[in-house]
């Protein structure tokens, strides 16, 4: 089976979001700013309900803020 | 270091303090030839007490002095958010299950030591240096999944 990863546009969306900070995102989704920094970094994969709870968080459908693509895959 | 490694921190040190007491008072029971149950006994107990009332009082102590010390840094005070979030809780499940794995070895060794002929206070005693030595273990595994970024 093809070794795949999650992956997220977390950084991305947070530019766009007028420069929120790790700290206010995680404040928003109700988790530390050492997690949104290890999903950012995707040393962890959150839970389904916290990845909708993000997604929620910039107002965007769950599929732009996560992916699952093959390791040398680019975003 | 977020409040959960503080506390882990804590936990850990405490933890090594009690099992250096333990193996100092043990190794010197050892050297004098007293393994008496009588002194066996009392030494466990003191360990097994210290390992619960210690770890409280650490955990209280933690809390009051991060509150305190977050009070300072942010001029004023504010209700403390020491909230333990999904991945807190999947990194102290992986501490658990190192506890676990190092309990288990223990026990083994200790029944062993037992089988070949070692007497049961000799099999007690290492049984409970395991019991903290799997709890050391669990918070080091904490500690570097956190360290590791996990």
């Amino acid at each position: 089976m093809e070794k795949r990863q999650v992956r997220n546009n977390i950084r991305k969306l947070r530019f766009y979001n007028n420069e929120m900070t790790q700290e206010q995102l995680a404040e928003k989704v109700g988790v530390t700013r050492q997690t949104i920094i290890a999903i950012e970094s995707s040393k962890y994969s959150p839970s389904l309900e916290l990845a909708f709870r993000i997604a929620l968080a910039f107002d965007v459908p769950l599929g732009d803020v996560f992916s699952y693509m093959s390791e040398n895959e680019s975003i | 270091m977020s409040y959960q490694e503080k506390n882990i921190t804590v936990s850990l040190a405490s933890y090594l303090l009690i099992v250096g007491y333990y193996l100092v008072n043990l190794f010197q029971m050892l050297r004098g030839g007293e393994l008496v149950s009588a002194r066996l006994f009392g030494l466990w107990a003191t360990v097994i007490l210290a390992t619960i009332i210690v770890n409280i009082i650490a955990s209280i102590l933690t809390n009051i002095l991060l509150t305190i010390v977050e009070a300072i840094k942010a001029q004023k005070y504010e209700e403390p958010r020491f909230i333990a979030d999904e991945r807190d809780k999947v990194i102290e499940l992986k501490g658990i299950r190192a506890s676990y794995i190092m309990f288990s070895v223990g026990v083994l060794v200790s029944v062993l030591a037992f089988t070949f002929g070692q007497p049961p206070l000799v099999m007690v005693s290492l049984i409970i240096f395991f019991a903290i030595a799997a709890e050391i273990i669990g918070d080091i595994s904490q500690i570097y999944l956190y360290r590791s970024g996990f």
